[in-house]
C-alpha cells in the first residue's frame, strides 16, 4: 500500500444479502491520473465506484482520498456523499429536466453558497471546457445525448471535486458517438488534470481512455495495469479473453526457460505439440496453463515453417482487405488467424499454423 | 502503482443479526410501515373479531358464535339481499364491459368522427357520483314521476310506463353506464400503445380487418378488459347509493343497504353488520389479488418508449353510426341525467313534467345558503365540511403518498416491502365495508362522532390512489437523478426539496385533485361514519331524498355535480389527457 496514491481503497467489502458483490479488494491512484474499473456486468465495479461516492455503504474496508478517511468500517466512518467534494457522472447523465442547462451547472455552486457573480464565472468556463456554451439556455429536455453527457461533465467539475468518477458514462450513446466522446472525455480530464475513475463494461473504451486499468470479475480484481500491458500480457485465461480476441487452449508448463519464457504443451486428437511461450507471473514446471495467442500473432502458409508444426484444415477464410480472417481447424480446436491476404487461403486446404513465440503466452486457468 | 492485486481474503461474514437491521433506512420506513399498517390492518381485524360476536336477544349482550354468518347465508332477507348484490354485480360488469371495450375501440383505433371531442365526455361518469346518477335516472325513468315515462305518454299516446328503472336492471343499468369509464380507462390505454406491427404482420398473412381485430387486437388487450371488469365488479359489490335510491325502496335490497340498515339507525347491530362486511369484503379482495397477481403482470402491452401511431380502421360509412353510439352514450351517461336534475330542481313539486310557469330557485336556496335560517341544515353542513375534509383529506393523503412512494422505491429497508403490501389492501375493501372497520374500531373513542373519523376513513381508504399517481412516476425517474444531487453536494433535505418534490409535482397535484373529486362525492363511507352535524355533500343528498323531497334532492346534486365538474376541468388542465391511463 503506497502512501503516494491520491486515493486508496483498502479491503473492500460489500454484501448484497449473501452475495459478495465486492470480495475484499485493495487498489489505489496517484494523482491526475485516469483509472478504469473494467469488467463484466455483475462483476462488483459499479459497486465498488458507489463505495468510493458514498452512495452505498460497505461492509468492511477503508476509503482514503489524500489524508482523508472517507470511509473506514472498522473506525465506523463513512461520510455522507454530499460531504465527500466528489463529482460524479452518471450512466443516465441524471440531468435535471425542470432546469436549464446552466441551472443544473449552477447548483454544485450554489449550494456551497457561492456568490452569484463567481458562480456564473464558473458555470462559463465550465460549459467552454466542455463545449456548450450555445447551449447554456436551453431546457435539459432539448439536449442530444451527447450534450446532456457534456453537460453532465460540466456539473460535475465545475465544483472542483476532488476526484471524478463516471459509471459507464457512454454506453447509452451510438458508436460514432461514443467513439468521438472517449477521445473528449480524456482530452478534458487530461486539460483539468483530475483524478478520474471510470467504470466500463466496454473493453476499447478502457483501452483508449486509461493510464491503469483493473479488471475485475466476480467481485475480484483479475489483473491490474497499463493498457498496453493488459492487452499484451494477460495474467491469467480470464483476462485473456475478455480483453481482445485470443486463441485460448488448455495446456501443461513442461519447461521454464528462465528469464520468464518456457514452454508450454497442448494437445488435440492426440497430437502434443510444444510451444515456447512467455510464462505469466506465479506459473512454473508442471503447472496446468492457457496457452493465449493473439489472432495477429499466429500465421497460416500452405508451407511447412520452421518450429513446432500444427497442421490443421483451414474452414473459413474472409477476405478484409489487408488480411484474411480465417479459421483453421486442428482436431476439436479452431485456430482464430489473421493471415497475409497474398496467401489466399482457400476453404478445404491444409496448412501449417505458426505462432510468434514473443507473443505466445502461458496463462493461469 | 501500488495496487496489490492478490489481495488478501478478507473474513467478513455476511451482515446478520439484530444490529444490522438498525439501519435508518429500516428503522424510518418499519416506523412509517406500522403507522399505515394500523391505520389498515385494526380495522380490517376489528371488523373479523366482531363478526363472530353474536348480540343476544335483548341486544344488550355479546357471545361468540357463528350466528351472524349464519344469518347472512341463511336469515330469508340478507340471503335475498346477497343474491341480489352477485346480480347486480354480473350484470353491471357485463354491461359496463360492453360499453367500455366498444367506446375504447371506437376512439383509439377507427376514424369516427370528432373522437377526440367526445373522450373528455365518456371520462366524465368517473367523475360524477353515481348516486346523483341513480337519482336522475328515477326521476327520468321510474313509473310514476318519470319523465321519459310522462314525455311518451303525452307524445305518443303510451298509457303504460315505457321505462322502470326501480328494480335490479333499473340498478345494473345506471352502475353499468357510470363504472364503463373503469372498463375504457384500462382498455384504451392498451390499444393506444400497442405496436402497429402486431396487426400489420396478421394483415399481411392474409387476415381480414374484422379477423384481426378478433383473432389479434382483441386478444391482446384482453388483460386490459379483465383488469377493468374485475375492478367493476369489485366497484359495484360495494355500492351503496345506487341500489339505495332505485331498488331497496321496492324491496329489492343488497348487501350495502342491509350494511347501512344495521349500522345506522334504530336496530343497529354492529355485529350482523360487520359480518356481511367480511362476506363482501373477502369477495372483493379475492377478486383484487387476482387482479394484481394474476392479470395485471400478463399485460402484454409492447411498451416500447416509441409514440406508435396506432392504425386507425376505416369505418366508411359506419363511421356515423359508431358516432351515433358515443353520442348516445354521452347522452344517457351525462346530458339527460344532468339535464333532467336540473329541471327538477326548478320545480317545486316534481310530478313527472315540466311546469314552465312555475320554475324558481327556491330549492338552491334552501339546500344552499347556509347562512339562511329556513335552510335545511343537514344538507348546508354537507357543503361545508365537504369542502373541508376534500381539501384536508386530499392533502394529508398526498403526504403519506409522497412518503409511502419515497420509502417503496427510493428505500430497500423491510418497511418498504410492509408499505407496498399494505397499499394495496385498502383498494381490495369496497368503502362500506372498511367504514364499518372503522366505526366498530373507534366507536368508542373521543373521534367517533366528529369529522375526525371520517377523514381516517376517506384517508385509509383512498391514499393508494395517490401514492399509485407519485409511485409511476417515482418509477420513471431515474434515482440517479436525486444520487447526482447528494454528489453535487446538497444533503438528504435539500435534494428532496429541490429535486425530488419538483420533479413529481404534477403527479402531486394530478393525485390531489383526483382525491378533492372522489373526497367530494364520497358517499359509503360517510353514511356509515357521520352523524347529526358532520354531514357531508352526498349524506345531504340521502338525507333530501329520505326526508324531503325530489327537487330539492335535485339542486343539492346538481350543486355538488357543478363543484365536480370544475374539478375536471382543472384536472384535464393539470394532468393532460395521458395522467388517467394507468
Amino acid at each position: 500500500m503506497s502512501d503516494n496514491n491520491y486515493l486508496q481503497v483498502n479491503h473492500l467489502v460489500k454484501y448484497f444479502g449473501d452475495d459478495r458483490a465486492v470480495d475484499g479488494i485493495s487498489f489505489g491512484i496517484p494523482e491526475g491520473k485516469f483509472l478504469t474499473l473494467l469488467g463484466p456486468s455483475g462483476c462488483g465495479k459499479t459497486t465498488t465506484l458507489m463505495c468510493i461516492a458514498g452512495l452505498h455503504k460497505p461492509d468492511a474496508g477503508e476509503i482514503r482520498i489524500g489524508s482523508d478517511p472517507v470511509t473506514s468500517i472498522e473506525k465506523r466512518i463513512n461520510t455522507a456523499p454530499e460531504k465527500r467534494n466528489i463529482g460524479m457522472v452518471f450512466q443516465s447523465y441524471a440531468i435535471w429536466p425542470h432546469m436549464d442547462v446552466t441551472q443544473n451547472v449552477a447548483y454544485p455552486l450554489e449550494i456551497r453558497n457561492m456568490a452569484q457573480s463567481e458562480i456564473d464565472d464558473r458555470v462559463a468556463e465550465a460549459l467552454k471546457i466542455v463545449g456548450l456554451t450555445d447551449m447554456a439556455d436551453k431546457n435539459a429536455t432539448q439536449l442530444s445525448g451527447g450534450q446532456q453527457q457534456r453537460a453532465a461533465l460540466a456539473r460535475a467539475m465545475v465544483f472542483r471535486p476532488r476526484l471524478l468518477l463516471f459509471d459507464e458514462p457512454l454506453s447509452n450513446l451510438d458508436l460514432k458517438l461514443r467513439e468521438q466522446m472517449r477521445v473528449e472525455l480524456k482530452r478534458i480530464q487530461h486539460e483539468i488534470g483530475i483524478t478520474s475513475i471510470y467504470v466500463t463494461h466496454d473493453q476499447a473504451e478502457a483501452l483508449v481512455m486509461s493510464d491503469e486499468i483493473i479488471v475485475m470479475s466476480k467481485g475480484h480484481i483479475e489483473q491490474t495495469g497499463g493498457p498496453h500491458n493488459i492487452y499484451a500480457r494477460p495474467v491469467n485465461q480470464f483476462v485473456s479473453n475478455f480483453i481482445g480476441v485470443a486463441n485460448l487452449t488448455e495446456g501443461r508448463i513442461v519447461g521454464n526457460g528462465g528469464g520468464g519464457t518456457g514452454t508450454i504443451e497442448i494437445s488435440q486428437g492426440g497430437e502434443n505439440v510444444q510451444l515456447p511461450c512467455l510464462l505469466a507471473d506465479g506459473l512454473s514446471e508442471g503447472d496446468e496453463a492457457y496457452l493465449s495467442v493473439r489472432p495477429e500473432n499466429v500465421d497460416a502458409s500452405r508451407e511447412p515453417m520452421d518450429g513446432p508444426r500444427i497442421e490443421g484444415e483451414v474452414i473459413q477464410s474472409v477476405f478484409l482487405g489487408n488480411c484474411l480472417d480465417c479459421r483453421v481447424k486442428w482436431g476439436e480446436f479452431e485456430w482464430k488467424v489473421l493471415a497475409h491476404s497474398r496467401e489466399r487461403l482457400r476453404v478445404g486446404e491444409k496448412v501449417y499454423v505458426r505462432l510468434d513465440p514473443d507473443h505466445t503466452l502461458a496463462v493461469k486457468p | 502503482m501500488a495496487t496489490d492485486t492478490a489481495a488478501p481474503q478478507i473474513d467478513v461474514a455476511p451482515p446478520r443479526g439484530w444490529r444490522t437491521w438498525f439501519t435508518q433506512e429500516n428503522i424510518i420506513t418499519t416506523i412509517v410501515g406500522l403507522i399505515v399498517a394500523v391505520a389498515v390492518i385494526v380495522p380490517l381485524i376489528a371488523l373479523v373479531i366482531n363478526s363472530f360476536l353474536v348480540l343476544d336477544d335483548l341486544g344488550f349482550d355479546t357471545e361468540w358464535g357463528l350466528q351472524n354468518y349464519r344469518e347472512v347465508f341463511q336469515g330469508r332477507v340478507i340471503r335475498k339481499a346477497l343474491i341480489n348484490t352477485a346480480i347486480i354485480s354480473t350484470g353491471c360488469t357485463i354491461l359496463a364491459t360492453l360499453l367500455g371495450v366498444s367506446l375504447a375501440w371506437i376512439n383509439a383505433r377507427t376514424n369516427c368522427p370528432f373522437r377526440e371531442k367526445l373522450e373528455p365526455f365518456n371520462l366524465i361518469p368517473f367523475f360524477l357520483s353515481p348516486f346523483v346518477g341513480a337519482i336522475a335516472w328515477h326521476n327520468l325513468a321510474s313509473p310514476k314521476v318519470g319523465l321519459l315515462n310522462n314525455m311518451a305518454k303525452s307524445i305518443f299516446g303510451i298509457s303504460f310506463p315505457l321505462f322502470n328503472v326501480n328494480n335490479l336492471w333499473g340498478v345494473i343499468w345506471v352502475t353499468g353506464i357510470f363504472f364503463a369509464p373503469l372498463v375504457y380507462l384500462f382498455v384504451v390505454g392498451s390499444l393506444r400503445r400497442m405496436d402497429p406491427s402486431l396487426e400489420d404482420s396478421a394483415r399481411t398473412t392474409g387476415a381480414g380487418l374484422f379477423r384481426t381485430t378478433m383473432t389479434i387486437t382483441l386478444p391482446l388487450v384482453t388483460p386490459a378488459i379483465l383488469s377493468g371488469a374485475i375492478i367493476v365488479f369489485v366497484t359495484t359489490a360495494g355500492e351503496f347509493g345506487v341500489p339505495f335510491k332505485l331498488s331497496a325502496p321496492f324491496g329489492w335490497e343488497t348487501l350495502t343497504t342491509q350494511i347501512f340498515t344495521k349500522a345506522v339507525g334504530d336496530d343497529a347491530n354492529h355485529y350482523l353488520g360487520a359480518a356481511m362486511s367480511m362476506v363482501v369484503g373477502v369477495v372483493t379482495a379475492f377478486f383484487i389479488w387476482v387482479q394484481h397477481r394474476i392479470i395485471a403482470p400478463r399485460s402484454y402491452t409492447t411498451v416500447t418508449g416509441k409514440g406508435f401511431r396506432p392504425n386507425l380502421i376505416d369505418l366508411g360509412g359506419w363511421k356515423w353510426l359508431a358516432f351515433t353510439y358515443n353520442m348516445l352514450y354521452v347522452c344517457v351517461a351525462v346530458f339527460l341525467p344532468i339535464i333532467c336534475l336540473f329541471f327538477v330542481s326548478l320545480h317545486k313539486i316534481w310530478s313527472g313534467r315540466i311546469i314552465w310557469s312555475e320554475l324558481t330557485f327556491w330549492n338552491y336556496q334552501k339546500v344552499l345558503f347556509f347562512w339562511w335560517p329556513e335552510s335545511i341544515q343537514a344538507a348546508t353542513n354537507g357543503i361545508i365540511n365537504s369542502f373541508i375534509l376534500a381539501f384536508g383529506g386530499a392533502s394529508i393523503a398526498m403526504v403519506v403518498a409522497i412518503i409511502v412512494s419515497y420509502m417503496i422505491h427510493r428505500t430497500k429497508g423491510f418497511g418498504a416491502r410492509l408499505l407496498d403490501f399494505l397499499s394495496v389492501i385498502p383498494i381490495g375493501f369496497p368503502g362500506i365495508v372498511l367504514a364499518m372497520g372503522v366505526l366498530v374500531t373507534y366507536i368508542r373513542t373521543p373521534i367517533y362522532a366528529t369529522l375526525w373519523i371520517l377523514l381516517l376513513g376517506y384517508i385509509t381508504r383512498f391514499f393508494p390512489y395517490g401514492q399509485r399517481n407519485i409511485s409511476s412516476i417515482m418509477m420513471a425517474v431515474s434515482e440517479e437523478l436525486d444520487q447526482s444531487s447528494r454528489m453535487a453536494g446538497a444533503s438528504w433535505l435539500t435534494t428532496l426539496r429541490r429535486i425530488t418534490i419538483p420533479l413529481l409535482k404534477p403527479g402531486i397535484f394530478a393525485g390531489w385533485i383526483l382525491l378533492f373529486v372522489i373526497f367530494l362525492r364520497e358517499l359509503s363511507i360517510s353514511i356509515i361514519l357521520y352523524s347529526a352535524g358532520t354531514e357531508t355533500l352526498s349524506v345531504g343528498v340521502y338525507y333530501l331524498s329520505n326526508f324531503e323531497n325530489e327537487p330539492m334532492t335535485s339542486a343539492l346534486s346538481i350543486a355538488q355535480t357543478v363543484a365536480l365538474l370544475i374539478c375536471i376541468v382543472i384536472f384535464r388542465k393539470v394532468a393532460g389527457k395521458e395522467a388517467l391511463t394507468a
